[in-house]
Protein backbone atom coordinates (compact mmCIF):
# COMPACT_ATOMS: atom_id res chain seq x y z
CA UNK A 1 0.00 0.00 0.00
CA UNK A 2 1.23 3.41 -1.08
CA UNK A 3 2.63 5.92 1.73
CA UNK A 4 1.24 8.63 -0.07
CA UNK A 5 -2.62 8.70 -0.84
CA UNK A 6 -4.13 9.14 -4.21
CA UNK A 7 -5.67 12.34 -3.14
CA UNK A 8 -2.25 13.24 -1.63
CA UNK A 9 -0.67 12.30 -4.60
CA UNK A 10 -3.17 14.09 -6.94
CA UNK A 11 -2.52 17.55 -5.19
CA UNK A 12 1.41 16.98 -5.52
CA UNK A 13 1.12 16.16 -9.05
CA UNK A 14 -0.27 19.31 -9.65
CA UNK A 15 2.06 21.42 -7.07
CA UNK A 16 5.39 19.78 -9.02
CA UNK A 17 3.51 20.46 -12.36
CA UNK A 18 3.08 24.59 -11.43
CA UNK A 19 5.93 24.82 -9.06
CA UNK A 20 8.69 22.92 -10.20
CA UNK A 21 11.46 24.76 -12.35
CA UNK A 22 14.13 22.84 -12.62
CA UNK A 23 15.45 19.07 -11.72
CA UNK A 24 16.45 17.73 -7.88
CA UNK A 25 18.27 15.37 -7.01
CA UNK A 26 17.93 13.16 -3.76
CA UNK A 27 20.84 11.34 -2.91
CA UNK A 28 19.36 8.83 0.12
CA UNK A 29 21.82 7.35 2.33
CA UNK A 30 20.42 4.02 3.92
CA UNK A 31 21.73 0.65 4.68
CA UNK A 32 21.50 -2.86 2.60
CA UNK A 33 17.69 -4.06 3.67
CA UNK A 34 18.16 -7.73 5.11
CA UNK A 35 15.76 -10.03 6.78
CA UNK A 36 18.37 -10.22 9.27
CA UNK A 37 19.52 -7.31 11.52
CA UNK A 38 22.47 -7.06 13.28
CA UNK A 39 21.83 -6.19 16.98
CA UNK A 40 22.27 -2.36 17.05
CA UNK A 41 22.86 -1.88 13.75
CA UNK A 42 19.06 -1.54 12.70
CA UNK A 43 17.62 1.04 10.86
CA UNK A 44 14.08 1.59 11.82
CA UNK A 45 13.16 3.76 9.53
CA UNK A 46 15.33 3.06 6.63
CA UNK A 47 12.54 1.14 4.50
CA UNK A 48 9.92 3.28 4.86
CA UNK A 49 12.06 6.61 4.19
CA UNK A 50 13.15 4.96 1.08
CA UNK A 51 9.59 4.13 -0.09
CA UNK A 52 8.38 7.42 0.63
CA UNK A 53 11.49 9.40 -1.37
CA UNK A 54 10.46 6.34 -4.53
CA UNK A 55 7.02 7.72 -4.36
CA UNK A 56 7.42 11.63 -4.04
CA UNK A 57 9.96 11.30 -6.98
CA UNK A 58 7.89 9.11 -8.86
CA UNK A 59 5.40 11.82 -9.12
CA UNK A 60 7.24 14.68 -11.37
CA UNK A 61 10.00 13.61 -14.32
CA UNK A 62 12.10 16.59 -12.59
CA UNK A 63 12.86 14.49 -9.34
CA UNK A 64 15.34 11.93 -8.95
CA UNK A 65 15.96 10.20 -6.28
CA UNK A 66 20.04 8.39 -6.01
CA UNK A 67 19.86 5.66 -3.27
CA UNK A 68 23.17 4.88 -1.65
CA UNK A 69 24.23 2.57 1.09
CA UNK A 70 26.05 4.17 4.06
CA UNK A 71 28.87 1.40 4.31
CA UNK A 72 29.73 0.91 0.64
CA UNK A 73 29.57 4.42 -0.37
CA UNK A 74 31.68 5.69 2.68
CA UNK A 75 34.00 8.20 0.74
CA UNK A 76 30.82 9.68 -0.37
CA UNK A 77 28.44 9.95 2.89
CA UNK A 78 32.08 11.45 4.03
CA UNK A 79 32.13 14.05 1.39
CA UNK A 80 28.79 14.94 2.19
CA UNK A 81 28.14 15.03 6.07
CA UNK A 82 26.17 12.29 6.36
CA UNK A 83 26.67 10.29 10.26
CA UNK A 84 23.74 8.87 10.54
CA UNK A 85 21.22 6.84 8.39
CA UNK A 86 18.68 7.24 7.24
CA UNK A 87 19.58 10.50 5.48
CA UNK A 88 19.68 12.49 2.66
CA UNK A 89 20.53 15.58 0.59
CA UNK A 90 18.39 17.59 -1.93
CA UNK A 91 20.90 18.61 -5.09
CA UNK A 92 19.74 21.46 -7.26
CA UNK A 93 20.02 25.22 -7.25
CA UNK A 94 20.83 25.49 -3.40
CA UNK A 95 23.69 27.63 -3.16
CA UNK A 96 24.23 25.86 0.62
CA UNK A 97 23.47 22.50 1.52
CA UNK A 98 20.63 21.12 2.60
CA UNK A 99 19.97 17.69 4.51
CA UNK A 100 17.42 15.56 5.90
CA UNK A 101 18.52 12.87 8.99
CA UNK A 102 15.35 10.69 9.56
CA UNK A 103 12.30 10.12 7.62
CA UNK A 104 10.45 13.17 6.91
CA UNK A 105 7.34 12.30 8.16
CA UNK A 106 4.39 14.21 9.78
CA UNK A 107 5.13 18.16 9.48
CA UNK A 108 8.24 17.31 8.01
CA UNK A 109 6.78 16.23 4.59
CA UNK A 110 5.09 19.65 4.23
CA UNK A 111 8.87 20.83 4.62
CA UNK A 112 10.40 18.09 2.28
CA UNK A 113 7.80 19.54 -0.46
CA UNK A 114 8.88 23.31 -0.09
CA UNK A 115 12.30 22.36 0.28
CA UNK A 116 11.76 20.52 -3.51
CA UNK A 117 10.34 23.65 -5.01
CA UNK A 118 12.68 26.03 -3.45
CA UNK A 119 15.70 24.04 -4.54
CA UNK A 120 14.59 23.96 -8.21
CA UNK A 121 14.17 27.70 -8.51
CA UNK A 122 17.15 28.32 -6.35
CA UNK A 123 14.49 30.59 -4.55
CA UNK A 124 12.85 30.88 -1.17
CA UNK A 125 9.89 33.13 0.16
CA UNK A 126 12.24 34.39 2.89
CA UNK A 127 11.36 38.27 2.39
CA UNK A 128 14.18 41.05 1.24
CA UNK A 129 15.01 42.16 4.97
CA UNK A 130 16.16 38.58 5.98
CA UNK A 131 17.93 38.29 2.70
CA UNK A 132 19.73 41.42 3.15
CA UNK A 133 20.76 40.25 6.48
CA UNK A 134 21.19 36.88 5.22
CA UNK A 135 23.87 38.33 2.54
CA UNK A 136 26.35 39.55 6.00
CA UNK A 137 27.13 35.50 6.45
CA UNK A 138 30.14 35.19 4.91
CA UNK A 139 31.79 31.93 7.05
CA UNK A 140 30.42 28.41 7.25
CA UNK A 141 27.77 28.01 9.52
CA UNK A 142 25.87 25.04 10.08
CA UNK A 143 22.62 24.91 11.34
CA UNK A 144 20.86 22.33 13.33
CA UNK A 145 17.03 22.31 14.00
CA UNK A 146 16.05 19.22 15.85
CA UNK A 147 12.02 18.27 15.61
CA UNK A 148 9.60 15.52 16.22
CA UNK A 149 7.19 13.74 13.89
CA UNK A 150 3.89 15.69 15.08
CA UNK B 1 13.39 28.07 7.69
CA UNK B 2 17.01 26.67 7.97
CA UNK B 3 16.79 25.17 4.71
CA UNK B 4 15.19 27.94 3.49
CA UNK B 5 18.82 29.92 4.56
CA UNK B 6 20.86 27.16 3.14
CA UNK B 7 19.24 27.81 -0.47
CA UNK B 8 20.21 31.18 -0.23
CA UNK B 9 23.50 31.29 0.99
CA UNK B 10 26.70 28.95 -0.18
CA UNK B 11 28.08 29.46 3.12
CA UNK B 12 25.33 27.24 4.93
CA UNK B 13 24.99 23.88 6.08
CA UNK B 14 21.23 23.48 7.19
CA UNK B 15 20.18 20.18 8.83
CA UNK B 16 16.48 18.75 9.87
CA UNK B 17 17.01 16.20 12.19
CA UNK B 18 14.05 13.74 13.87
CA UNK B 19 15.84 14.11 16.79
CA UNK B 20 13.38 11.04 17.97
CA UNK B 21 15.51 7.84 15.85
CA UNK B 22 18.65 9.52 16.84
CA UNK B 23 18.61 9.38 20.65
CA UNK B 24 22.59 9.94 20.60
CA UNK B 25 22.36 13.46 18.78
CA UNK B 26 19.24 14.05 21.59
CA UNK B 27 21.38 13.52 24.22
CA UNK B 28 24.45 15.24 23.08
CA UNK B 29 22.67 18.40 21.78
CA UNK B 30 20.53 18.45 24.75
CA UNK B 31 17.10 18.22 23.11
CA UNK B 32 14.33 18.78 25.80
CA UNK B 33 11.86 20.55 23.82
CA UNK B 34 11.49 21.30 20.13
CA UNK B 35 12.06 22.54 17.55
CA UNK B 36 15.63 23.15 19.31
CA UNK B 37 18.29 24.89 16.48
CA UNK B 38 21.62 24.78 16.85
CA UNK B 39 24.13 26.76 15.28
CA UNK B 40 27.99 25.95 15.31
CA UNK B 41 27.48 23.70 17.97
CA UNK B 42 27.60 26.83 20.32
CA UNK B 43 24.61 29.07 19.52
CA UNK B 44 20.91 27.38 20.62
CA UNK B 45 17.40 28.17 21.00
CA UNK B 46 14.18 26.21 21.42
CA UNK B 47 11.24 27.13 19.98
CA UNK B 48 10.04 28.46 16.50
CA UNK B 49 11.10 31.74 15.89
CA UNK B 50 9.71 34.04 14.04
CA UNK B 51 12.31 35.02 10.63
CA UNK B 52 13.55 38.31 11.69
CA UNK B 53 14.65 36.86 15.07
CA UNK B 54 15.79 33.69 13.40
CA UNK B 55 18.09 35.29 11.27
CA UNK B 56 19.05 37.71 14.24
CA UNK B 57 20.09 34.99 16.14
CA UNK B 58 22.13 32.83 12.72
CA UNK B 59 23.96 36.30 12.70
CA UNK B 60 24.81 36.85 16.60
CA UNK B 61 26.23 32.94 16.37
CA UNK B 62 28.43 33.77 13.68
CA UNK B 63 29.85 36.74 15.93
CA UNK B 64 30.49 34.82 18.45
CA UNK B 65 34.27 33.13 18.26
CA UNK B 66 34.79 29.71 18.90
CA UNK B 67 35.72 28.00 22.43
CA UNK B 68 39.43 28.32 22.90
CA UNK B 69 41.00 24.88 22.89
CA UNK B 70 43.07 24.09 26.25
Amino acid sequence: MPLISPEDRRTLETLFAQELQDDVTITYFTQRESVMTVRGQECATCKDTRELLEEVTAISEKLHLHVKDFVRDEQEAQRLGITHIPAFILQGHARGTVRFFGSPAGYEFSTLIEDLLDVSKGTTTLNEKTREALSKVDQDLHIQVFVTPT
Amino acid sequence: MAHQLAIENAHITADVVEVSEFIDLAQRYQVQGVPKTVINDRAEFTGALPEPRFIQEVLKALQQKPEKKQ
